[in-house]
């Protein structure tokens, strides 16, 4: 199989759980999946499903109990925390529904902040961080810190921030959840089409039926596996 | 500066308050070690300084016993030896007015080549040099001194003066003023005057204090000792320098260990603070970790801004240090002058080396603390991080482990007291192990402790009242360090506090036993004759008396404290013997067979009864037996009790310089002192003073060798008390969500602001509670190994209950007063911008 025929992402008999007290709870089990490269996959689920923990894991964040995540033909699993970190860094853009940016720096150093720690030469990164506050339509704010920006502009500057280095896969948690309806289609629309643009993978946790009516395929989370809604009979995607 | 590292520091301007207390910390951390630090070296340079200046370019000294060198042996020497490389010098100490003056009294002739200041007839005797030095040949009582000195007295060149020695008066005249910058600070309160008007003075015609010598042949000394009579002993100048020199070392370690406990609390304070800003930047540390920042970079991050902190904090502390060094060096010096030698420093000398030692020990402080919340940022998981709880539930875990650590760490403090022998800087190094570990188990007691708290105070005061004692226990991991650094500053006003009413109680104590004698007679700098004391003992009313004869003896090259006593039946109770049975040593003491010894001196030399002193007489070296220690509280190396008889039996000296008198029963006092002014008339101005009088003033010289130990440990609490307030503030601000929510509910501003002064409250008394266990530990230290090993000195622990009442106050209404603003803050936010803000 050549690189191009792999798929993005790839699950095999994944397996978290948690231990609260004394009691261990199983979120994902046995979990097999495949995301293709390009395709926005919307992952759906109900709170405390696992949603969250699928983009941990795909993200090298948190490590299975059991099995082995795979993302560009390359296995998380086995990786130091040091190697998956950097691994993150080059090949992963994050979308938080809290937008998550760093309240010391304007919204063009959030965006640097990303290109820095890539090694992005400093005149390459002015040009991409002008070149996404456009494509954002937040030129004119480059030199605003966050506190002083809207929901919705706040998670447009995420945006640019988790598309800037040019990540093959865009993990989003909830990227509306914290905006009125008017305001998340507008981010929305601006999200998938940058990340169409762009080519990449994007997995996206959502409550959202409308939101996730419009991504490629919709998988939810339940009962510790995954489950393919575009699928003919619904089958699941886990084993 | 990379966007990572702007975002970083970024977060502390935009805390000032928080940056400005991190601040002050290790500022005051490291202003009172600079301070110490330079007004210990001030003292010692001021004194070595003067040492140098006074030597001159001797290489060696000539001495001999208390009487000194006979004046034979220097003329022996230039005519029959043809030694040139010689002078004499006649030392000691006048006053005039209320100045004690030094006097330094000098042969000119042969003083060319030994000390700058004498090469008169040039610039550096302002005037006509020719004219002073004739003056000071021809002209009796002549002087020279510095224009500090002559300022001082309110004297011009040409000027009389009165001078006293020894409670006679002299006429003195100032023959020329001394201008030499380069070492008028080292002559200030110096009169420089030819040795003939020396010899009047301290009345020792025939004998001079010492012959310096430059010897620039390798085996000089050895035939010049070879030419030397008995009893006469050659010594290198430098050597003697460094045993006066040694004297103070044992006190200056203590201060710098007290400045060093500032550093310490200034260290939990730096972790406090460097621990909130990261506990405060999980949600950010979380984000930065996914964004893909390792380990390492968060690890350095964190650390790069405990450096700037360290830097800033270290920069204003050396200033401040700078400034609280003048302070302090008239305290120490003060202390050097009660306790051990004469010393004028006015200024503090500005070392690159203590400046720098601060600055580094600031800036490593700083690190060392930030290093484990940078540690534990590093740590954590990019997930978890986005998770206060994961925090909280850490440090519930990692304080067992903690409180195991610190067992370790006391045994191994333990240990060390153990094995470490006399060694001063071992007991000193324990004592801190002991304070970090005691320190480490205090988060786990608190948390134990704070559960049935919570549930009485529920009980008085509702669900407010158990929210905030339950509040100390949840934040754990912010309260628990406010808490140890209160805990281990008050400690330290516990431990002192104790080890200073123990030491009170023993010297006030053993004063009131050894000073049993009715009236006390001498003079003001000096000895009084023979012949006046024979005159005062005549005096009708007087029963008994006791003399003592306070000597230095030189002999192999270390100074011995002789004290030759005569003593009156009822002075021999006066003087407690720990080893012996008195009826076994007086008889022999009194004979001249042996001697008896002070327990510092025991300590510091580890001899004991049946031991020998080697003591050089006018017939040679000749050892004494130890017939017994006594108890003393000497701050010098001890000292060597001798009968008078043998003193005087082998030493050329027959002054006395107190009488312990002994009153007839039914003796009119007032009048016994009147017969014996009137004896002492036109012979010696005598000072008398009563038994009481005697007491209280030397109560006083105690009490004021103890206002710098004060001084330093009340720097310590305000360094604690920075901690909380900056605790009470970060916690507030980390609550504000929780806080507004509160308010929203209904809560009154009155009942919001109770409740955060409930939990100030609650976490001064747990400090205050923490600290009564670890002050009495630290004054067993201190006074069963730390007074021992420096001063040889021994005494029982004496714990007074009000004074560890005092300290669980202390420390609780420290932290009701750092409480106070953030209660204040907590009433008044507005809840609609709390939860806005979030």
């Amino acid at each position: 199989m050549t690189k191009q025929q792999m798929p993005a992402v790839r699950l095999r008999g994944v397996s978290r759980s948690f231990i609260e007290g004394s009691v261990e709870h199983s979120v994902l089990s046995n979990v097999d999946a495949e995301f293709r490269a390009g395709e926005i996959v919307a992952i759906r689920g109900r709170s405390g499903s696992g949603k969250s923990t699928l983009l941990n894991l795909v993200s090298g964040i948190d490590t299975p109990d059991a099995g082995s995540v795979e993302v560009n033909g390359e296995n998380l699993t086995g990786m130091s925390e040091k190697r998956r970190t950097l691994f993150r860094r080059e090949n992963i853009g994050f979308v938080y529904q809290a937008f998550n940016l760093v309240p010391t720096l304007t919204v063009a150093d959030n965006i640097r902040l990303v290109l820095e720690l890539n090694d992005v030469p400093s005149a390459e990164a002015d040009a991409a961080i002008d070149d996404l506050l456009t494509r954002v339509g937040l030129a004119d704010r480059a030199g605003s810190y966050p506190d002083v920006l809207s929901g919705g502009e706040q998670q447009r500057v995420a945006i640019a921030r988790a598309l800037a280095h040019g990540p093959s896969i865009i993990l989003a948690d909830e990227p509306t959840g914290n905006l009125d309806d008017r305001t998340a289609a507008t981010v929305l629309e601006l999200l998938t089409s940058l990340v169409r643009a762009r080519g990449s993978t994007m997995l996206m946790a959502t409550h959202s039926e409308s939101i996730a009516a419009s991504c490629d395929r919709r998988i939810e989370v339940r009962d510790g596996g995954l489950h393919d809604q575009d699928s003919a009979a619904g089958t699941t995607t886990s084993t | 500066m990379p966007a990572l590292y702007r975002a970083s520091l970024g977060y502390l301007f935009r805390h000032p308050w928080q940056l400005g207390l991190a601040l002050l910390g290790i500022c005051i951390g490291v202003a009172v070690m600079v301070a110490v630090d330079l007004a210990n070296a001030s003292s010692e340079r001021a004194f070595l300084l003067s040492m140098e200046t006074l030597n001159g370019r001797t290489t060696h000294q000539i001495v001999a016993g208390p009487a000194g060198v006979e004046e034979s042996v220097y003329a022996d020497l230039r005519t029959r030896a043809g030694l040139t490389n010689i002078a004499p010098v006649v030392t000691g100490e006048v006053s005039s007015g209320s100045v004690a003056l030094g006097v330094l009294g000098v042969d000119l002739f042969a003083e060319q080549g030994f000390r700058a200041y004498s090469t008169v007839g040039s610039a550096s005797v302002q005037g006509d040099g020719l004219s002073a030095v004739r003056d000071l040949l021809t002209v009796q009582g002549a002087v020279l001194m510095t224009g500090a000195t002559a300022a001082t007295l309110g004297l011009q060149a040409g000027d009389s003066f009165e001078l006293i020695s020894a409670g006679r008066s002299f006429d003195a005249r100032v023959a020329g003023i001394i201008s030499n910058p380069s070492n008028e600070e080292q002559l200030r309160d110096l009169l420089i005057t030819d040795i003939a008007n020396a010899q009047t003075w301290f009345d020792t015609h025939g004998y001079l204090t010492r012959i310096d010598v430059r010897i620039d042949a390798p085996d000089g000394a050895a035939r010049l000792q070879a030419e030397l009579p008995a009893g006469v002993e050659l010594l290198t100048a430098e050597s003697r320098t460094q045993t006066s020199r040694e004297l103070t070392t044992a006190f200056m370690t203590n201060l710098s260990a007290m400045s060093l406990l500032a550093m310490l609390v200034g260290v939990f304070l730096i972790y406090n603070s460097v621990g909130f800003a990261v506990v405060q930047r999980r949600g950010l540390i979380g984000v930065l970790r996914a964004l893909g920042v390792t380990r390492e970079q968060t690890f350095k991050l964190i650390m790069i801004e405990g450096a700037v902190l360290g830097v800033a904090g270290a920069a204003l502390g050396v200033g401040a240090g700078i400034w609280l060094g003048e302070k302090l060096l008239v305290l120490v010096s003060q202390s050097i002058n009660d306790l051990y030698y004469r010393v004028s420093v006015t200024d503090v000398a500005v070392s690159g080396f203590s400046i720098g030692k601060g600055a580094l020990a600031g800036l490593g402080a700083t690190l060392v603390a930030a290093a484990v919340p940078a540690w534990e940022a590093a740590g954590f998981q990019p997930s978890l991080a986005l998770r206060r709880s994961a925090l909280e539930s850490r440090t519930g875990r990692v304080a067992p482990i903690l409180m195991l650590v610190g067992g370790a760490v006391m045994a191994v403090s333990v240990l060390l007291l153990l094995v470490s022998g006399t060694s001063l800087v071992a007991g000193l190094t324990a004592l801190f192990l002991l304070i970090f570990g005691f320190s480490l188990c205090i988060p786990v007691v608190v948390r134990a402790i704070s559960v049935p708290l919570a549930r009485v105070a529920a009980r008085i005061t509702g669900t407010p009242g158990r929210m905030a004692v339950d509040g100390i226990r949840a934040s754990l991991s912010r309260t628990g360090v406010a808490i140890v650094a209160l805990a281990v500053a008050v400690s330290a006003t516990i431990g002192v506090s104790v080890m200073v009413d123990s030491f009170r109680l023993a010297v006030s104590e053993w004063l009131g036993n050894t000073l049993r004698s009715d009236l006390y007679v001498g003079v003001e700098s000096g000895s009084l004759d023979a012949g006046l004391v024979r005159d005062i003992a005549a005096v009708n009313g007087i029963a008994e008396y006791s003399t003592s004869r306070r000597a230095w003896i030189e002999s192999e090259g270390v100074r011995t404290r002789v004290i030759a006593l005569s003593m009156a039946s009822e002075s021999y109770a006066g003087t407690e013997l720990v080893d012996a049975e008195p009826g076994a040593v007086w008889p022999s003491f009194d004979a001249g067979d042996g001697v008896v010894v002070s327990e510092p001196y025991a300590y510091r030399n580890q001899v004991t009864n049946g031991d020998v002193v080697r003591l050089r007489t006018n017939e040679g070296l000749r050892e004494w037996p130890i017939l017994g220690v006594y108890r003393s509280y000497d701050a010098n190396q001890g000292a060597v009790l001798i009968g008078r008889a043998a003193y005087d039996r082998f030493w050329s000296d027959d002054k006395v310089d107190s009488l312990g008198i002994y009153l007839t029963d039914g003796a009119d006092a007032e009048q016994v002192m009147a017969d014996i002014r009137a004896a002492a008339e036109g012979q010696q101005a005598i000072r008398m003073s009563s038994n009481r009088a005697l007491r209280d003033l030397s109560l006083r010289i105690f009490d004021r060798t103890f206002v710098i130990t004060d001084v330093l440990y009340w720097l310590a609490v305000g360094v604690a008390i920075i901690g909380i307030l900056g605790a009470m503030l970060a916690l507030q601000l980390e609550k504000a969500r929780e806080l507004a929510v509160l308010r929203a509910l209904g809560m009154t501003p009155g009942q919001l602001g109770g409740m955060v002064t409930l939990q100030t409250s609650v976490i001064g008394f747990l400090s205050g509670l923490a600290a009564i266990p670890l002050g009495i530990v630290m004054a067993w230290v201190l006074i069963e190994v730390i007074n021992r090993r420096a001063f040889g000195w021994s005494m029982a622990l004496h714990v007074e209950p009000r004074i560890l009442v005092s300290g669980v106050l202390l420390a609780t209404v420290s932290a009701l007063a750092a409480g106070a603003y953030p209660a204040w803050r907590a009433a008044v936010s507005s809840p609609a911008a709390a939860m806005r803000e979030e």
